[in-house]
């Protein structure tokens, strides 16, 4: 039992790892926050391009997806990481920010970062967002094109809308997997909380600075989890009461 | 003409719907073989007929939800399934109720009425909440306009559909069996107001399975199988002197 406190919850480690560990903690919440936001667009892009008429829209989509979801982040971080400033594109978004340090990392890192993890996030989002589209009953759209609107604004006025109430739990639920596996981004060195932790286990040979940094992870995932089963207990009644 | 000094003649005189051997196949399941219709200004026409016979698939091809596979559909002076026709510009002035209302869940009454008005017709939103009370006090829900569907019966949803397309001050109201799915004690309601529409002078075709509503509102009934109009004519005479033995069947079936 002794063992067991000094090795995990040692309070002097502790202690000296909390300050360090909060210090990254805006830089995790940056990478998962980012990355997902920028991933909304992406899968909305790649449902779209899913759903076409078209196969020469539709057979992209449907490799990247499954190329991506059929592969480990921590493969495609290595991968892209270090891949992406051999890439003529990224040097060109990449040059004007390469002098800009954020939270004392620089932004170019960010930047490579929030890209791998949306490039990740918005393959899975795609299939949320393709099965929430089409678990819309097709009179929606009937009804809407019936109406004279155009097939976008059918989508924005009446499915999109009706599509975001049923699948925002689980939505929600990818972000917190993505929060968690910013986690990744310690294997290529970004000074995100596990890696702030893993110094410090390092220099004390003591396992406590990652039990901070797990309170860390679980004060935004157990709180959102809440919110999730929640959501997702208030959408089953409302749709019931339409049944 | 007198009366109508505002319609020319060439508008009055020509037919509001115009079908020409219309066909449809869904694969190798042909659905309507060579469908023949005009539906004149203020006409209101029942399509009667079995289930499966092409009832709802001739309203579906007048806005074009779905394409027919060949022949000719024509609103107005515009050929509906032509290349190159503004199909929303066609859709604003016909007006369609579905069997299962299609109401949308996320919008209130009124927010449904609106939603077209706004988007499609680019009106300000005073104006469209004026013309949407207007229509909801119509179908005589003027008191339910800020109620969501699921927490409207049935038969107002279905009423709240009607005003819904009856907002954009439609050329033709398409009804496909807009009260199958009702119950029983809620179908009057719907009727009374789609024969109050027809007392108006709207230009109707209406799929139904009701024959009272056929008997007295009807101007024509036409009677459908397999695919073609077997027989159509004035409601007396199709009900009380069908000349087709699929027809007498079929009314014998419901008798």
């Amino acid at each position: 039992m002794e063992t067991i406190l000094h090795v995990f919850f040692n309070l002097e480690v502790m202690k000296q790892a909390l300050p360090i560990v909060a210090a990254a903690f805006p830089v995790s919440l940056i990478f998962g926050f980012g990355g997902f936001l920028l991933a909304i667009p992406g899968g909305l892009t790649l449902a779209f391009m899913k759903m076409a008429r078209y196969r020469l829209l539709r057979w992209p989509a449907t490799v990247y997806v499954d190329v991506v979801r059929g592969t480990p982040l921590a493969l495609q971080i290595l991968i892209l990481y270090f891949g992406l400033p051999f890439l003529p594109i990224y040097n060109v978004i990449a040059a004007p920010l390469s002098g800009i340090d954020v939270l004392g990392i620089n932004a170019t890192v960010y930047l490579r970062g929030l890209l791998i993890l949306s490039l990740n996030s918005s393959a899975y989002l795609c299939e949320i967002f393709r099965a929430g589209i089409q678990s819309i009953p097709r009179g929606q759209m009937e009804a809407a094109r019936s109406l004279g609107l155009s097939l976008p604004r059918s989508m924005a006025f009446v499915i999109l809308p009706q599509t975001v109430r049923r699948i925002l739990p689980t939505m929600m639920s990818e972000f917190i997997l993505l929060f968690k596996d910013t986690a990744l981004l310690a294997s290529v060195a970004v000074m995100e909380m596990t890696l702030a932790s893993k110094i410090i286990a390092g220099r004390v040979f003591n396992q406590s600075s990652y039990v901070v940094a797990a309170c860390f992870y679980l004060l935004l995932t157990i709180p959102l989890g809440r919110l999730v089963s929640y959501m997702e207990n208030r959408l089953a009644e409302s749709e019931g009461d339409a049944a | 003409m007198s009366t109508r000094n505002t319609t020319s003649y060439a508008e009055f005189a020509q037919p509001v719907v115009r079908i020409k051997g219309l066909k449809k196949a869904f694969g190798d399941n042909v659905v309507l073989r060579d469908v023949n219709l005009e539906v004149d200004r203020g006409e209101v026409v029942c399509i009667l007929g079995p289930s499966g016979s092409g009832k709802s698939t001739i309203l579906r091809c007048i806005n074009l939800l779905e394409t027919p596979t060949s022949g000719e559909v024509w609103f107005e002076d515009t050929q509906v399934n032509a290349k190159g026709t503004d199909i929303n510009k066609m859709r604003e002035h016909i007006g369609m109720v579905f069997q299962q209302f299609n109401l949308f869940p996320h919008l209130t009454a009124r927010g449904n009425v609106e939603l077209a008005l706004r988007q499609v017709q680019k009106k300000s939103k005073d104006e469209a909440k004026d013309i949407a009370c207007e229509m909801l006090e119509r179908v005589g829900l003027a008191d339910r306009s800020e109620y969501y569907p699921s927490q409207l019966s049935g038969g107002q949803q279905q009423r709240v559909a009607i005003a819904r397309a009856l907002a954009l001050a439609p050329h033709v109201m398409l009804f496909d069996e807009a009260t199958s799915a009702l119950d029983p004690e809620l179908v009057r309601d719907v009727l009374d107001v789609m024969r109050n529409l027809a007392e108006g002078g709207m230009t109707m075709i209406v799929v139904t399975h009701e024959m009272s509503f056929a008997r007295e509102a009807a101007d024509r009934v036409i009677f459908m199988d397999e695919g073609v109009i077997v027989e159509e004519g004035t409601p007396t005479q199709i009900f009380d002197n069908p000349q087709h033995e699929r027809t007498k069947d079929f009314l014998g079936h419901l008798a």
